[in-house]
């Protein structure tokens, strides 16, 4: 809650060889530090998040895309499980890493192929200073939600260990007004009990050789709750989660060159229970992922670098017969060109040799402009092509998982604008970006009844999305004597169309996927003075659609929040005090339908931070 | 001391400056505010074209009642109403009548007296409406799953369910008064005489392999299994024809464990006296029906199929091909014949509902319905 004197640095980077990126620093994730990754993202960035409930599953929806066109990562290895080819948001806690870095569409090329949406990384640096850090929080919330949060930074110049403990015990037990009985009723089975430890080292040796290591282990067990009509008897849903990722790095700087050197291995165990429809199932994947890049700056204006990255998925599943496995060996080239003070580019190759079959090849190629000398204006484009490869699930689920199934893929196209000034005296930044995309999907696998059984449903390659839309964002940082200001802002619109239908009765041509707002805003306005900070975020969604015709649809819906805090420096010791009040207004709505939300709630947060 | 004096006159300035661009800031964030409201924020439906939504004058008393299974986990099952006399469909009536959704997933629906027995299946419930204004009377609780029902008289009635057990519903009291029990799914249900007839598919959480197959006859004067025999794979359809024989649809089972059959029973020895058996690969047979004589049956199998009750072979070609209509729900009116055939397009849209003619199978009228139109019920003096 503490912050520093007025820092301008830029959360929309600008230019970026023509690939859209945005970066949310540790110091606008501070509020957030006992959420977890769906709260602060559907508060902050333009990403729309599909919250079921609280306790429940969240899932991204970038640039119109479906969820699992989205890949999280965790400092460069994908947090995704194999067999969904997804991540459930809910169970990431925001206390795990440090910085959020957001790569829209084609820039998430540079991380991995198969996310049409992008790419949302999640980042821990070391700082090297000399210091040791301790830390403990906790939080007391509305309905018995509780979450503890610990940890400690230690380090010298040349050596930083990152120790962190997450705690969280929700109940979730809030009450809402049940559209079948038209009584208030509190909700059940919604119980969330996480906990996760992450240990980090870095090691420098002569300013030359970065040796890194982390280990991260979750445990997220839950209750699934049910629909708002399904209460009539409740049959027990649970989900256990249990994940170990480990990753070790090193990296070698040169003054012409530089090489890196990733490997990872993860283990997800997951068990679903479903008492109703008699299922209990353990799903153990491994993955391993292993990734080598060069960097090679000999020329002036010229960095190629080369790479090689080999992902080796191993799953045993109840739900699957036998061990399926996959590996993939990717090839990468990525040629960054400065022609001028004005204009750079940036070529990005991929080829991906899948279970011995070479992938769709993936060409992208990024233009960035810089038009005038002393303003910081910066106008870049590019065009992509992208592919993704079927989840384990779409292949192997027993008896109705189709092995035929091709991958699905993309050509887009995009462009914008950046714009920062900071003023000279370091008082005032604004920064503003707004781009455009527009993206046609081909071959999209659809979970769908086959047309010689309809009784049998199989994933097939059925369908064709066309995505476009705008994204708008402003920040502001301005320093009046004592009172500093931050305010951000999103806004996005999004068109996200079928264009293929199969049926002679299907009315959906050309309407909204469902559950994809046609547009969104987020604006947050933040107040800090004498170690207060007085926070305000607005989330409005538009109208999501919830059939394929556009016939039925969930009204928009703003959500307040506020934030105040207060903190106390006494020597080596900060003492932090923060309340929110979240759904400021009371609003009762829901996000997917029949599934309830929480109306007016708050939480209490106290920080200790001792620091010498 | 003037130097410092003017240092914070201009700091004055500044914030009084920013002051004013505040307000400006949050007003702006109240504009957002103003698409909050204090009413409940649901769902909203845009009805289809030319809906008729006044429902005040609407007797039920003479039509047809399609029953919209909705989405697993969705709670949007729903209940469209087709007038006869009118010929109007009226749209989720059940929601019209009570205020408030029908649940999840509804699979099926039978007329006693002046009453509806509607199965919400995942809410372990039948909402027992009245037919002249489709109000609940009561919702029935204390089932597994539950399937379809079946009266015995005034008094009885079976109720087949996917957990376990037949449950025996007191229709004067409107409760659950005793189970018959059944280790397993029990289906598709049809009274022949003092007996009911009740398909059972085996546990439902195994492969079609380790499933025992099998139909149940229970006497409805002791609510004792008598007897019972082994069938084909998922028996999913049970029908009785005029000269008294059984007929079954068994699917062969979701993983094509063996070919889908149609297979007869002799009630008077309880055997299965003739077979039929699909070709592989090409369909999955369910939803068997008869015309009103009774001597015809009719089912899906991609498109909809006639068969003379006699026959002694399997109709090559469809009555009413499918021509990529995603056929769902099958019912023949029992007093003209006609053929009701739905369209669940692609399960999540609204459902259309064909009325053919029972001659030629030529689509005399299309309907909008729900989602996932599932099956249907016909009100007892239907005429048309």
């Amino acid at each position: 809650m503490q912050l520093k004197e007025t820092e301008v640095r830029a959360n929309l980077v600008p230019g970026n060889n023509g690939y859209k990126k945005v970066k949310f620093d540790s110091l606008i994730l501070l509020p957030y530090r006992d959420a977890d990754l769906s709260t602060v993202l559907s508060q902050i960035s333009t990403i729309f998040i599909k919250s079921y409930s609280p306790g429940s599953l969240a899932t991204t929806s970038f640039r119109g895309t479906p969820a699992n066109h989205t890949q999280v990562e965790w400092n460069g290895i994908s947090l995704s499980n194999p067999m969904l080819g997804q991540s459930d948001l809910s169970q990431i806690p925001v206390s795990a890493f440090d910085e959020i870095e957001v790569l829209y569409g084609a820039a998430g090329l540079t991380k991995t192929s198969g996310a049409f949406g992008g790419v949302v990384n999640l980042v821990t640096n070391p700082d090297w200073n000399n210091r040791i850090q301790a830390s403990v929080a906790q939080t007391v919330a509305s309905f018995d939600n509780y979450t503890t949060g610990a940890g400690v930074i230690a380090g010298t110049s040349t050596f930083q260990s990152h120790t962190r403990l997450n705690y969280l015990s929700a109940v979730n037990n809030f009450p809402y007004n049940d559209d079948f009985t038209g009584e208030k009723v509190t909700q059940s089975n919604a119980k969330v009990l996480q906990y996760g430890l992450t240990e980090e080292a870095f090691w420098k040796l002569k300013d030359k050789h970065l040796f890194t290591a982390r280990v991260w282990y979750s445990y997220d067990n839950r209750d699934v709750p049910p629909v708002v009509e399904g209460s009539a008897t409740y049959y027990p849903q649970k989900m256990l989660n249990k994940t170990l990722r480990s990753i070790l790095e090193y990296k070698l700087v040169e003054k012409s060159w530089n090489f890196s050197l990733k490997t990872s291995l993860v283990n997800q165990f997951m068990n679903y229970r479903n008492d109703s429809m008699l299922i209990n199932n353990d799903h153990n994947c491994y993955t391993s992922f292993s990734s080598a890049r060069f960097s090679w700056m000999g020329v002036k204006n010229l960095t190629i670098r080369p790479g090689v990255d080999y992902t080796y998925d191993y799953v045993k599943s109840d739900s699957y017969s036998g061990v399926k496995t996959r590996s993939t060996l990717g090839l990468y080239l990525e040629v960054a060109y400065k022609f001028n003070n004005h204009v750079k580019s940036q070529l990005i190759l991929r080829e991906d040799y899948l279970d011995g079959a070479f992938m769709p090849f993936v060409p992208t190629l990024g233009l960035e402009y810089k038009p005038l000398n002393k303003i910081n204006l910066y106008l870049n484009a590019n065009v992509s092509r992208n592919y993704r490869y079927p989840t384990l699930n779409d292949l192997y689920w027993e008896y109705w998982g189709n092995p035929d199934l091709k991958p699905e893929y993309d050509n887009g196209l995009e462009g914008g604008i950046t714009y920062n000034y900071p003023s000279p005296n370091g008082k005032f930044f604004i920064e503003t970006a707004v781009s455009g995309y527009y993206s046609w999907m081909h071959d999209m696998i659809v979970w769908s009844p086959l047309s010689y059984n309809p009784s049998v449903w199989k994933p097939q390659n059925v369908s064709e999305v066309n995505a476009r839309g705008i994204e708008a964002s402003l920040n502001l940082k301005w320093k009046v004597s004592k009172l500093q200001i931050t305010s951000s802002n999103n806004l996005t619109f999004c068109r996200s169309t079928c264009e293929k239908t199969n049926s002679p009765e299907d009315q959906s041509l050309g309407k909204q996927l469902i559950y994809i707002p046609e547009s969104t805003y987020n604006g947050t306005l933040n107040l800090n003075c004498w170690n207060f900070i007085l926070g305000y975020n607005l989330t409005f969604v538009n109208k999501r659609y919830t059939t394929p015709n556009n016939q039925a649809y969930m009204p928009g819906y703003s959500l307040s929040n506020i934030i105040f805090g207060k903190s106390f420096n006494l020597h080596t010791f900060v003492i932090s005090l923060q309340v929110k009040v979240n759904n400021l207004f009371d609003v009762d709505y829901q996000s997917v339908k029949n599934w309830p939300m929480p109306g007016r709630n708050y939480s209490l947060t106290a920080r200790f931070e001792f620091k010498k | 001391m003037n130097l410092k004096n003017k240092v914070i006159k201009r700091t004055d300035i500044n914030t009084r400056e920013s002051g004013f661009k505040l307000i400006i800031l949050i007003s702006l964030m109240v504009y957002f505010l103003s698409a909050c409201s204090k009413d409940p924020i649901r769902e909203v439906t845009t009805p289809p074209v030319n809906p008729p939504t006044d429902t005040s004058k609407v007797v039920y008393n003479n039509g047809v009642f399609i029953v919209n299974e909705g989405n697993y986990n969705w709670a949007n099952a729903s209940v469209t109403y087709i007038d006869n006399k009118s010929g109007l469909a009226y749209q989720d009536i059940f929601m019209t009548a009570n205020s408030r959704g029908l649940g999840d997933v509804a699979q099926s629906m039978k007329i006693s007296g002046d009453k509806g027995f509607i199965i919400v299946n995942n809410n372990d419930r039948i909402e027992v409406v009245s037919l002249k204004d489709f109000k609940t009377i009561k919702s029935i609780t204390g089932f597994s799953s539950p399937r379809y029902i079946e009266f015995i008289d005034s008094t009885k009635a079976y109720v087949t369910n996917m957990r376990r057990n037949i449950a025996i519903v007191d229709l004067k009291t409107l409760t659950v008064v005793k189970n018959i029990p059944t280790p397993y799914w029990t289906e598709s249900l049809v009274r022949f005489g003092q007996f009911m007839y009740v398909t059972c598919i085996g546990s439902f959480n195994v492969p079609t392999a380790d499933r025992k197959s099998q139909v149940y006859i229970i006497d409805t004067k002791t609510d004792v299994i008598v007897d019972s025999l082994l069938l084909g794979k998922e028996p999913v359809s049970i029908t009785v024809d005029r000269k008294n024989k059984i007929w079954v649809i068994c699917t062969g089972g979701y993983d094509n464990y063996e070919a889908p059959t149609l297979q007869r029973i002799d009630p008077a020895l309880n055997i299965v006296d003739k077979s039929f058996t699909f070709p592989v690969q090409q369909g999955v047979p369910s939803r068997l029906c008869m015309n009103p004589t009774q001597d015809t049956l009719y089912f899906l199998y991609n498109g909809v199929y006639q068969m003379a009750a006699g026959a002694s072979e399997l109709p090559a070609t469809a009555f009413i091909p499918a021509n990529r209509h995603l056929f769902y729900g099958l019912g023949v009116h029992p007093v003209t014949g006609q053929v009701f055939v739905s369209d669940a397009i692609d399960y999540v849209q609204s459902g259309k509902v064909f009325r053919c003619s029972q001659a030629n199978g030529q689509v005399l009228e299309s309907y909008s319905a729900g989602r996932i139109p599932g099956s249907f019920c016909f009100t007892a003096s239907s005429k048309k």
